[in-house]
């Protein structure tokens, strides 16, 4: 037994260690910025793309988010998704585009190519009038639509890829400490899951053609037990660990949290409807978000001041978060002033 | 520390109580092995000591449960935490954190510890595992081994002074798991830590343990020393056995120890391993590889397998192991040279001629698995093989004995499952069949059974492969053995050369009486 022990380190370790530095150093400029601070810029991002009324700006954004998610990345199972965001960008630019070509409103002017146009009549209405001449003017205001969502869509990929949700999850407040823990569970849980799903799908091709299963009840049953019995001792480990401990709050004290997150709620559906309805009321709007905000942190405070659990190495922000705040405020101040906001 | 008192537990709808009024007492640190039979109850002992059984088991507990001289009886397992600290099997399956050092803090956060405290201790547990250079690192990217470490530190680093793991060295390969269970007692001895140890693998760690504490299956609980605890008992290690065969007194546990003992030439009889040169070739691979992106799991690798041949292929997980035979097999990855066949390349048969020729059993036998009752898929394995009904039904009868066809096939122990695949595998009349890690979670019992189907199948001219870490299972039934390193074959040969005393797969056997070709215990004449 001991020569197993002694035997030499194999090569194939020595690529996996190498393997691993690599995938470390891409971590070390993703993971050593805080995750909401990626958030903060994907919200920016998006924020400012939706306002832009320029081609370049769109492009820039998608660029900008693109490039800076696949240079960062690492190869955790939320960073993967990447190549899907940007499927979903240019799909969404095509068929905005495709859809502006076919419920076209034909004219002749600044015309780009022309189609023959088809008369639709549904025996009721004015008849619906399909392709025809496609205008520059029409392409260019359905390719700037389709880029500024793309534009949204790229730039919360940057946050889902760039941001270590269970770093993220860590900064929650205690009172969301349930939630927080599910969720990051679920993503211990996902590879798993298509790992399972692999070894099933191969060894239910050992017993030969089954004339009477379907291909699903013979995959699902087996992948299905696997799943449960997974999270069966995951939840077991999890309490033997000490999880859900917690002080108990009085009942006054749990009746005032309930009704106090239901006005929170309502003042946060008021302000906004507000706010994006009525420019004259902007104040009021305002004041009622504000007042919302306070409610929520009266809440998050009352039910987290019962808690038990500490907080192992919070992660704290640093030089290059300050700079990426920085950044975020910049970005919207410019698209703000840019589309007249602030004039 | 452990005090049971007439402790008892019983599973909702069962009549049989698992536990009957057990009386125990576990010292501080004290290391103790707890073993039976599978489905006897081990698991249930376990978890009734941190809370799991009852509140997340169910049933009904009886008697009274003493930690530290505290009454627990029908304690929570997350109030009991402070005290016991748990690990099962699979380490990946219960890590909640990413990285080492927040998966070590988790239960202290959990138990409310100041954050400088917690950084003291992460430091200090992960220095007691041999991790203090991971503490960064991704659990995802860690060994096995190193992964169960990560597991026991966080289960000691709250301060608990009780430890209890359920087969935590049961995914590991040999060394890995020498080196966990060496771990645990020194932990026992230097951390004053109780230690309680289910395992199966019994030659593991019966030479480590202060004592140990047998669950028979029939709800009785007994603990003695290691040397008495085997003298009436079925499922004893090899090294017992030979003890108890020779007439040894005391029995000997340690086979390393024991190597003055020696053996009369008529108190055992020669392997005859007949001449197979002869016999048919049923596979053949020239420079078979297997590639996943840039990781070679398998280096051009040759190997024959004769009829009536039993191929042993060994080496650590990940040596490439389960990749060489799923290659032959033709449904897993091959990424060079061929695989010859009476049949022609399995590659180039389709799944059904592949039932009638050559099969495979994964490790998992339970993917295969997936009707309501033992009849259905009995049935379903007659119609997908178009063989006359019944006939699953007789060879799984040869190889299982009787079981009620109405029981749902995941109730069925893993030894009967193992036996139901292997039937479903072998009734179109496969001439090969592949077993990948057969022994894996089966007890003694099981094994000798298991070990009755892979002799017969010999007897009757097949060739079995066998993948495998189990040297004893190995040793006993094998005529042939290749050890691969890194996806290359290192060494090779009969079982005599490769279990040999002084060699690095030396069995228990030739350990305690270094006689050559003497490597297994069934080769002994019992005194």
């Amino acid at each position: 037994m001991g020569a197993w022990l002694a035997k030499p380190i194999p090569i194939a370790a020595h690529n996996r260690t190498k393997d691993f530095q690599m995938r470390n150093l891409a971590k070390l400029q993703a993971g050593s910025i805080h995750p909401g601070s990626w958030w903060i810029l994907g919200f920016s991002l998006a924020v400012a793309a939706g306002m832009t009324k320029a081609i370049w700006v769109a492009v820039l954004i998608c660029l900008l988010a693109v490039g800076l998610s696949a240079l960062l990345r690492t190869d955790a199972p939320w960073a993967r998704s990447l190549s899907f965001y940007v499927w979903l960008a240019v799909a969404i630019l095509v068929i905005r585009i495709a859809f502006r070509v076919v419920f076209n409103s034909s004219s002749s002017e600044n015309l780009a190519f022309a189609l023959p146009e088809l008369n639709l009549s549904l025996g009721f209405g004015p008849p619906i009038q399909l392709f025809g001449a496609v205008s520059w003017n029409t392409l260019q205001a359905a390719t700037m639509d389709g880029l500024r969502l793309a534009a949204i869509v790229l730039s919360i990929a940057l946050a889902n890829t760039l941001a270590n949700p269970r770093k993220l999850l860590k900064s929650t407040p205690a009172a969301l400490y349930e939630v927080a823990t599910a969720i990051s569970v679920a993503i211990n849980l996902a590879p798993q899951l298509i790992e399972s799903l692999q070894r099933v799908r191969k060894a239910r091709r050992l017993r030969g053609k089954s004339p009477r299963i379907g291909a699903l009840a013979g995959t699902v049953i087996p992948v299905l037990e696997d799943t449960l019995e997974r999270s069966l001792s995951l939840a077991a480990s999890m309490d033997a660990r000490g999880f859900g401990r917690r002080g108990s709050l009085g009942n006054g004290a749990s009746a005032s949290i309930r009704v106090v997150s239901l006005v929170a709620l309502v003042l946060f559906a008021a302000g906004s409807y507000l706010l994006l309805t009525n420019p004259s009321l902007t104040v009021t709007a305002l004041v009622l978000l504000s007042l919302a905000v306070v409610a929520v942190i009266f809440v998050v405070s009352i039910s987290s001041s019962k808690n038990v659990r500490t907080r192992y190495k919070k992660q704290k922000q640093t030089f290059a978060d300050y700079s990426l705040w920085i950044l975020s405020a910049l970005v919207v101040a410019v698209s703000l002033w840019a589309t007249g906001g602030l004039r | 520390m452990i005090q049971l008192k007439d402790v008892g537990f019983s599973y909702d709808g069962y009549e049989d109580a698992v536990i009957k009024r057990a009386n125990l007492e576990i010292a501080t640190g004290e290391f103790v092995l707890v073993c039976g039979p599978t489905g006897s109850g081990k698991s249930t002992l376990l978890k009734i000591i941190n809370g799991l059984a009852p509140h997340f088991t169910g049933g009904t507990l009886s008697g009274r449960l003493l930690l530290n001289g505290e009454d627990h009886t029908g304690g929570l397992p997350h109030n009991l935490a402070s005290l016991v600290g748990y690990v099962n099997q699979q380490p990946e399956g219960s890590f909640v954190a990413d990285t080492v050092e927040d998966e070590i803090a988790f239960s202290m956060e959990q138990l409310g510890f100041n954050a400088n405290e917690m950084t003291q201790r992460v430091k200090r547990f992960a220095e007691l595992v041999g991790i203090e250079d991971l503490l960064a690192s991704d659990l995802a990217n860690l060994s096995g081994g190193q992964q169960q470490r990560v597991a026991i530190a966080s289960a000691l680093a709250a301060g608990q002074k009780l430890l209890v793991l359920d087969e935590p060295t049961s995914a590991l390969d040999p060394s890995a798991a020498a080196d966990i269970i060496r771990l645990l007692k020194r932990i026992a001895k230097h951390e004053n830590v109780s230690i309680l140890l289910a395992e199966h693998r019994l030659e593991r760690v019966l030479k480590h343990v202060d004592s140990v504490i047998i669950v028979h299956g029939d709800g009785s609980v007994s603990k003695s020393l290691p040397q008495d605890a085997f003298r009436e008992y079925r499922l004893v290690p090899p090294i017992v056995e030979l003890s108890l065969k020779l007439g040894w007194n005391p029995v000997s546990l340690d086979p390393s120890l024991s190597s003055d003992k020696t053996i009369r030439s008529d108190q055992w009889v020669a392997k005859l391993s007949a001449d197979i040169s002869s016999a048919e070739i049923l596979l053949e691979t020239t420079d078979l590889q297997v590639k996943y992106g840039q990781n070679e799991a398998l280096k051009p690798v040759n190997v024959k397998l004769h009829a009536g041949e039993v191929l042993a292929v060994m080496g650590e997980n990940g040596s490439g192991k389960s990749s060489l035979i799923w290659a032959i097999h033709g449904l897993g990855k091959r990424s060079g040279g061929a695989v010859s066949s009476p049949w022609g390349d399995p590659l180039s048969l389709s799944d059904e001629e592949r039932l009638g020729t050559i099969t495979l059993v994964p490790q998992k036998a339970s993917d295969l698995l997936f009707l309501n009752t033992l009849a259905e898929e009995l049935q379903e394995s007659d119609t997908v093989a178009e063989v006359e009904a019944t006939s699953t039904a007789s060879l799984f009868a040869q190889f299982a004995g009787r079981v009620d066809p109405r029981k749902h096939p995941r109730d069925l122990s893993a030894g009967q499952q193992l036996a139901l695949v292997l039937a479903a595998q072998l009734v179109k009349g496969a001439r090969v069949v592949l077993l990948d890690e057969p022994t894996r979670g089966l007890d003694y019992e099981a094994k000798r059974a298991l070990a009755r189907i892979i002799q017969k199948l010999k007897a009757e001219g097949k060739g079995v492969v066998l993948a495998s870490h189990d040297i004893e299972f190995v040793a006993l039934l094998s005529t042939r053995v290749v050890v691969l390193e890194d996806g290359r074959i290192i060494e090779e040969g009969s079982p005599q050369e490769v279990f040999a005393n002084g060699r690095m797969l030396a069995s228990q056997t030739s350990l305690a009486l270094s006689t050559a070709g003497l490597i297994s215990v069934d080769q002994v004449r019992p005194a």
